[in-house]
């Protein structure tokens, strides 16, 4: 099997006309990597897939699989494969006609073509499907259909925009496991395209953040989740997202509502306006704290999710099981020091506290 | 009223209102068979006659008489599926230009290719009839090939043009991660999905050339003489032999109604396919 599939983009930029789809995007995909591109509708990450795949053309700027520049091949030269939201299954095909399809159009020998179509429909569980034709089929089993269509060909890239995005969510996650074992089996490198942090979370070895059509940071699901580069990321990244206060550095200190939290590391800037941000599971009750109210309390199973208001700003916290306190009554609340995010507010990017 | 008596009302209404409309349109057709069965003296007889003794006659005068229409049925229909033949071939290749690639100047040639459509064709007849007779191709087979091909190409490309516009462009991407070509896509991917397109097209394009009759009357001759010309033989100064006319114009109806059975399969089945999830009509 390839185990190929190294990416590189080198200062890719993408217009449309006026519109500035992409800009300046410099990547790394590693070979046999899960790798997510994450970010919120309009950011570039669909765009950055298709340029991948050779299905739009960058307007500035080199893409490299393997060390080869496919800057300028077209999407059949590439070697690669993709799944697409909508499954683009053929309809006046049936199941292992659409699985055979890739193979056909690469004039593999007419006998090798069923073994392989068999094999494919097998690590996708569809063998008893592949008389139907798509349109007789489940959501679930046309997703299905699609990667089988997308790895029979075993090509060294494999591309994923919002394959889960049309399932419903039972079924989802289910998938989500399996598209990873799949992924791991195959031993090809993946790029994921997503706006559900969660999916990418979940799946991705790597991710990269897009944000108004540039990366703005790229990591590990745990390098981004705790130390977000920029305020940005720290406002998206984050179920229930972060909660971002405006604060006051001064020397080990920030002062945030008027109330002074020692840091417990000296951060790398002494003074001057800051974002302070604090994730809704690092709020605490605490009888010294800061006085706010409890406006909304959703009790979201094991945890429960408290909207409070502290001043003008909306707080979001996280507590185990229920909470006694009543709708609109007054609580006092404080921040851990430790898990404290510092962003400088003219420029966005974080404060290092470590 | 109930809710089902109300329901029950509201079918016959409409099915009454269908029979009627039927009934218009089919009148003609129907009075045309009555007629082609009858003498020429009871065709004439007033009031008509509703009981009289069938007779096959017209159909012989009309097929194996002085009159035969059969080699201008034969003319009929070689003009009708070579201008099908060459209209639809060209009309599927220029539909998937216009639908899909990114063409300069593309606004403009679909401007005017629709524009042709645009001028009365009564005022080309005579700059027609010039032209041909210049070329020396009046009389000819490929003299009224190639004037109903000019009417017919823009309206095929426009009819193909919003069938291809329908298929998602996913579906055609993929083919292309696939090593499929444009013309492989083209080919496998997009034609099987516009079969329907394809089929009403061909219907139309047919029954528009075997039914012209205003540049055949003019442009064709004793060698080529199409059908709907030839019926005409029937008409004359003395006298309308109007049961030999209608058992003409039954016969000149068969290969249209025998097209239509043919493609209404595949119209229908164009319209049953479809996979992309919540993709639209096809």
């Amino acid at each position: 099997m390839s185990a190929g599939g190294r990416v590189s983009l080198r200062g890719v930029s993408k217009a449309f006309g006026e519109v500035v789809a992409l800009r300046d995007v410099d990547l790394d995909i590693e070979p046999v990597e899960f790798f997510a591109l994450l970010g919120p509708s309009g950011s570039g990450k669909t765009t950055t897939l298709r340029l991948i795949a050779g299905l739009e053309q960058v307007s500035e700027g080199t893409i490299l699989v393997d060390g080869e520049d496919v800057t300028d091949a077209g999407p059949g030269e590439r070697d690669v494969a993709m799944v697409f939201q909508s499954y683009a299954l053929y309809p006046h095909m049936t199941v292992a006609e659409n699985i055979s399809f890739p193979l056909r159009m690469d004039r593999v020998p007419k006998g090798e073509i069923a073994p392989l179509v068999h094999e494919a429909a097998r690590r996708v569980k569809i063998e008893h499907l592949l008389d139907r034709r798509p349109g007789q089929l489940s959501g679930g089993q046309q997703q299905r259909c699609a990667l089988a269509r997308a790895i029979v060909r075993k090509p060294r890239l494999f591309l994923l925009d919002e394959p889960l995005s049309n399932l419903d969510a039972k079924l989802r996650l289910e998938t989500r496991v399996e598209l990873k074992k799949l992924q791991r089996n195959l031993n090809v490198t993946a790029i994921y395209v997503t706006h559900d942090q969660e999916e990418a979370m979940t799946l991705a070895d790597r991710m990269a953040i897009f944000l108004d059509g540039a990366i703005v940071q790229v990591g590990t699901p745990e390098e981004v989740f705790e130390r977000p580069q920029t305020v940005a990321v720290a406002g998206f990244i984050g179920s229930p997202a972060m909660n971002l206060l405006p604060g006051e550095l001064s020397g080990r200190g920030v002062v945030v509502a008027g109330r002074r939290i020692e840091l417990p590391r000296p951060p790398d800037a002494s003074s001057g306006p800051v974002v302070v941000g604090v994730r809704p599971g690092h709020v605490r009750f605490d009888p010294d704290g800061l006085p706010a109210v409890l406006e909304v309390a959703e009790l979201l199973g094991e945890t429960t999710l408290l909207n409070l208001r502290l001043g003008e700003h909306p707080i979001r916290m996280r507590v185990n099981g229920k909470v006694r306190a009543a709708e609109g009554e007054p609580v006092a609340i404080s921040f851990d020091p430790v898990a404290v995010h510092l962003f400088d507010r003219t420029s966005g990017q974080r404060i290092a506290t470590d | 009223m109930s809710r089902a008596a109300r329901r029950r009302a509201a079918t016959s209404i409409l099915l009454g209102a269908t029979v009627a409309l039927l009934l218009l349109w089919v009148f003609p057709i129907l009075w045309a068979i009555v007629v082609s069965l009858k003498g020429e003296v009871e065709v004439l007889a007033w009031p008509p006659s509703v009981v009289f003794a069938p007779t096959l006659d017209n159909y012989a005068d009309a097929l194996a008489g002085r009159f035969s229409i059969l080699p201008n049925l034969w003319s009929s229909v070689v003009i009708a599926t070579v201008t099908t033949a060459i209209t639809v071939g060209l009309a599927v290749p220029a539909a998937y230009a216009f639908a899909r690639l990114r063409l300069r100047g593309k606004q403009t040639i679909g401007f005017y290719t629709l524009a042709t459509q645009m001028i009365p064709p009564i005022g080309l007849l005579v700059p027609y009839y010039l032209i041909l007779s210049k070329v020396g191709w009046l009389d000819t087979y490929q003299g009224l090939i190639t004037v109903y091909f000019t009417f017919s190409l823009p309206f095929a490309i426009w009819l193909l043009v919003s069938y291809m516009e329908d298929i998602p462009h996913e579906m055609e991407e993929a083919a292309f991660l696939d090593k499929a070509g444009r013309l492989r896509t083209l080919w496998y991917v997009i034609l099987p999905q516009v079969r329907g397109g394809i089929a009403v097209t061909t219907v139309f394009v047919f029954l528009n050339a075997w039914n012209e009759f205003l540049f055949a009357v003019q442009l064709s001759g004793n060698t080529v003489r199409p059908v709907t010309v030839a019926m005409y033989n029937f008409v004359s100064v003395e006298q309308t032999l109007w049961g030999k006319l209608s058992a003409a114009a039954l016969v000149a109806m068969l290969p249209v109604i025998a097209i239509g059975f043919a493609a209404q399969r595949q119209i229908v089945k164009g319209l049953t396919v479809g996979a992309v999830k919540g993709g639209g009509r096809r």
